[in-house]
């Protein structure tokens, strides 16, 4: 595995030499984790062929890309196995990839070299309509391949306290795509219901509905308000379907068991996932002050362990910014480190019915975090594959997250197999 | 490099009396049969098996076919005739106008059913696997193949 050696790693292996390497890992997933890690530049070439009828292009989102730029560009990537990529556009200077045309199909190019075909994401009928209110539907629910998206509120509230996570750039990203967008920053439940109601109408194209937003501190009790908040708007969804269950993923602050079941009962929500972002204790009390703060790491992980008697095994997850971990300079110092201690604590948690996910920290302008740079690919690899069989181990499943309900997990990609 | 499919396997594709089977391999090397698979006829000349199961062996198999390049079978047999078809899955659509096609037209024939993967399928090796076919190859190729009483005077 390369060594971390500040902000960058030597002895790095490529994506051919770690697919030697790793010969029982899923070449089309290491694939996949490369491209988030280095991202994507489209060709002139890839640009003329899009097309905007059926090719859909980037919509709002919480967070922002690595250059810092809200452009008209394709949202994103799928593989031939169904595997999705969420793309961050990147300058060519920062050797992403690139998205190019091969015999008249989009493919995947590094450094000249053919490595893939891809598909672009399809676009969803509704995103051609306007809310009742006269809001384009694309900015209510954003899409992927195969889920909705519904960000109620961009604003977090650790960030007015500067006490926002170091890798985020939520609020940076949110006051860009309103100025720039006209995008709301906080949604009515109504438009909402109205976008789900008029998405759902294409038959086959979506599987589940995943809400998130920045963090509320406040009510009576911490996070009562974001509580309150989403309830409310899941009850608005609900109003489209004949069960009182609908596949869905909150992915929220760290609530506890009174909130928890207040959220069970009052909707159709079936999942729930908080994300401890870094799976160390003084690690994560750096890189996320505002939630060691105002909860700790220890209650927060509590919380979560206490949601499975709620929401059942295989049901509740975290969710890692991985490599965030190996920030400079209070992270791990090296990515064996990081790694050890990462999948220990997942095991801590999967024992007891939570099932932890990573997404490939991307370092973003508008975060802290700035200017230093991700983990290996190898490191990326390694870790996907131990999340995967301590799902294994402790049959533990993640269909609440997987390569479809969500695709943005290499590990929980690999679980497709369980 | 994939092979194209012959007039006779087209025939039997599309014949809805026709018993199809789809085989694949598990982690272990176990085979996993399943017969009566609804087949289709690709654009490209490639075949296209609609999994209607998330969670099937079929479709945990097939996933690990396309991620380690691995192999499926397919059986078709009708009236006498019998063909086995190697093919190699090279593309799973779970969205997009292919996948939205049939998950409609099944919807609209079969009522509230479930479309979870259109696998796309490139035959690498057809093979007349029908009693004619068979006894005409050891016949003239492997001769030795018999009983002496089939020959006796």
């Amino acid at each position: 595995m390369a060594r971390h050696q500040g902000n960058k790693t030597n002895s790095e292996l490529s994506l051919a030499e770690i697919v030697a390497k790793y010969p029982d890992f899923p070449r089309l997933i290491a694939l996949k984790i490369d491209v988030q890690r280095r991202g994507v530049h489209y060709t002139e070439r890839a640009l003329a062929a899009v097309d905007y009828s059926i090719h859909q292009m980037r919509s709002p989102y919480l967070f922002g890309s690595r250059d810092g730029q809200i452009k008209d560009l394709p949202e994103s990537l799928l593989l031939r196995d169904g595997t999705t990529i969420l793309t961050d556009p990147t300058p060519p200077d920062q050797n992403p990839y690139h998205v190019d045309l091969v015999d008249g199909t989009f493919a995947l190019i590094d450094n000249g070299q053919f490595v893939e075909f891809t598909d672009l994401w399809p676009k969803p009928l509704y995103y051609d309509k306007k809310t009742s209110t006269g809001i384009p539907m694309s900015h209510i629910a954003s899409a992927r391949p195969q889920r909705l998206n519904v960000f109620q509120s961009s604003y977090c509230h650790f960030w007015a306290e500067d006490q926002g996570c170091k890798f985020c750039d939520i609020v940076t990203h949110t006051k860009q795509q309103k100025s720039e967008k006209g995008v709301p920053t906080r949604l009515k439940p109504s438009d909402i219901s109205e976008t789900i109601k008029e998405a759902v109408k294409e038959s086959g194209r979506f599987t589940n509905i995943c809400l998130t937003s920045g963090s509320v501190l406040k009510g009576k009790e911490l996070f009562d308000q974001e509580v309150d908040f989403y309830i409310e708007t899941l009850q608005a969804i609900g109003e489209n379907f004949t069960t009182k269950k609908f596949p869905s993923q909150l992915i929220s602050s760290s609530f506890n068991e009174k909130q928890l079941a207040r959220l069970y009962e009052n909707t159709g929500l079936m999942s729930y996932t908080s994300d401890l972002e870094v799976l160390n204790e003084e690690v994560f009390n750096w890189v996320c002050p505002g939630k060691a703060s105002k909860l700790g790491y220890q209650e927060w992980k509590n919380r979560l362990v206490r949601a499975v008697d709620i929401f059942g095994r295989g049901n509740v997850g975290t969710g890692l910014v991985s490599g965030s971990e190996l920030a400079l300079p209070h992270g791990f110092k090296s990515e064996n480190d990081a790694l050890k201690a990462t999948l220990e604590e997942a095991e801590y948690l999967a024992e007891r019915g939570v099932t932890t996910v990573y997404i490939v920290w991307v370092p973003r302008p508008g975060s802290y975090f700035h200017d230093q740079q991700n983990a290996s690919l190898e490191y990326y690899v390694q870790k996907a594959q131990g999340l995967h069989n301590l799902r294994v181990k402790y049959n533990l499943g993640v269909d609440f997250d997987d390569y479809r309900r969500c695709g943005n997990h290499p590990d929980s990609d690999l679980s497709r197999l369980l | 490099m994939g092979t194209a499919l012959t007039k006779e396997i087209v025939g039997l594709l599309t014949d809805s009396r026709t018993s199809k089977v789809l085989a694949t391999v598990d982690e272990k090397g176990f085979p996993h049969a399943v017969a009566g698979v609804p087949l289709h006829i690709g654009e490209q000349g490639n075949l296209l098996y609609l999994e209607y199961f998330e969670s099937s062996a079929t479709n945990k198999n097939l996933t690990r076919s396309i991620w380690f390049d691995g192999v499926v079978a397919i059986a078709l047999s009708n009236a006498g005739q019998s063909f086995q078809i190697k093919g190699r899955p090279i593309k799973n659509h779970i969205t997009g106008p292919l996948f939205l096609k049939f998950y409609q037209e099944i919807r609209s024939i079969q009522g509230d059913v479930n479309l979870a993967s259109v696998w796309e399928i490139e035959p690498v090796e057809i093979i007349d696997e029908g009693q004619d076919a068979r006894r005409e190859y050891e016949h003239t190729k492997r001769p030795f193949f018999t009983h002496l009483d089939r020959i006796a005077r």
